[in-house]
């Protein structure tokens, strides 16, 4: 007769597994989840912050889209983030962990100026 | 002094903007957008091999870079438009302009050089800036084009206060 039954140890690593699984389930779930962060986008287009003033909560995180046909930078002047050269067509992402007011502008073109504040 | 220094720069400019009698068609400001841009490009790549001023050459650097991708979507918007960008004498005037401005400063080195290239570039944005406001904006029929020069606008705007605080750090240190 063909047996079917799968062995003793194979068992064992399948509960093995699903313990581990659970396990690390039950470890998330406890974790304390206040609140999601959340993603913000930032549009830079005819150069310019399309945003002047955004607020946001530590945790959440900040992509700058550049529209534009050339280069730009998000640079804060105090020195909290700086993307370097966001080319056109691309993103730069930044995860706020820092609380406070941030004003950036770009590096290229002083005249764009806007403000992160961080909450 | 700065203003006669910047009159006098823009005298010698001689793109006759906003001669046309009822104003320049969508192929004609196409021409003059991509000139207009090329011509700031050859002389910043004049500028960034021949300056040894970091500020000066930094300046030519973007401008050579901001203005390459101004024409990169100017002529992607008129290739998809199936416009093909018309010679005027607005075009003319600015390429010949411009080629006379090369000339000039292949004559100059160190701080005279800076200060020609510096000068030139404030007068000319201000001129450019003229152009788009006056000439290139009003005329603009299609809605994709008038949105371009809309759009990159705010950069000669940007180009401009930047060149004039070249211009006034470059006095500062001749004085």
């Amino acid at each position: 007769m063909i047996t079917t039954t799968p062995s003793r140890s194979r068992i064992a690593s399948i509960v093995a597994a699903v313990s581990l699984l659970l396990g690390s389930m039950a470890v998330a779930a406890a974790a304390p989840s206040a609140r999601k962060p959340t993603t913000h986008t930032v549009v830079i287009d005819a150069t310019k912050f399309q945003t002047e003033l955004l607020t946001v909560k530590a945790g959440d995180a900040i992509v700058w889209v550049n529209k534009d046909p050339f280069a730009h930078t998000v640079t804060s002047q105090s020195g909290g983030f700086d993307s370097h050269v966001i080319e056109t067509g691309k993103s730069w992402r930044y995860t706020a962990t820092k609380k406070g007011e941030f004003p950036y502008s770009c590096t290229f073109h002083p005249t764009m100026k806007a403000t992160l504040r961080v909450r | 002094m700065k203003v006669s220094a910047i009159v006098f720069a823009g005298s010698l400019l001689c793109p006759a903007v906003g001669v046309f009698a009822q104003g320049p068609n969508d192929a004609q400001i196409a021409a003059i957008v991509v000139t207009a841009n090329q011509v700031d490009i050859d002389a910043g790549k004049l500028a960034s091999t021949t300056s040894k001023n970091p500020d000066v050459k930094s300046f030519a650097n973007l401008m050579v870079t901001d203005h390459t991708g101004v024409n990169k979507s100017a002529t992607a918007l008129v290739t998809k438009l199936k416009v093909t960008p018309e010679d005027n004498d607005t075009s003319k005037s600015l390429k010949a302009g411009g080629e006379q401005n090369v000339t000039n400063l292949k004559t100059l080195k160190g701080a005279e050089f800076d200060k020609a290239y510096i000068d030139h570039e404030v007068a000319y944005h201000q001129q450019v800036l003229d152009a788009v406001d006056k000439t290139l904006i009003p005329n603009a029929k299609n809605a994709e084009l008038k949105a371009l020069l809309v759009k990159v606008r705010p950069a000669f705007v940007a180009h401009l206060e930047h060149a004039k605080h070249v211009q006034s750090s470059l006095a500062k240190k001749g004085s």
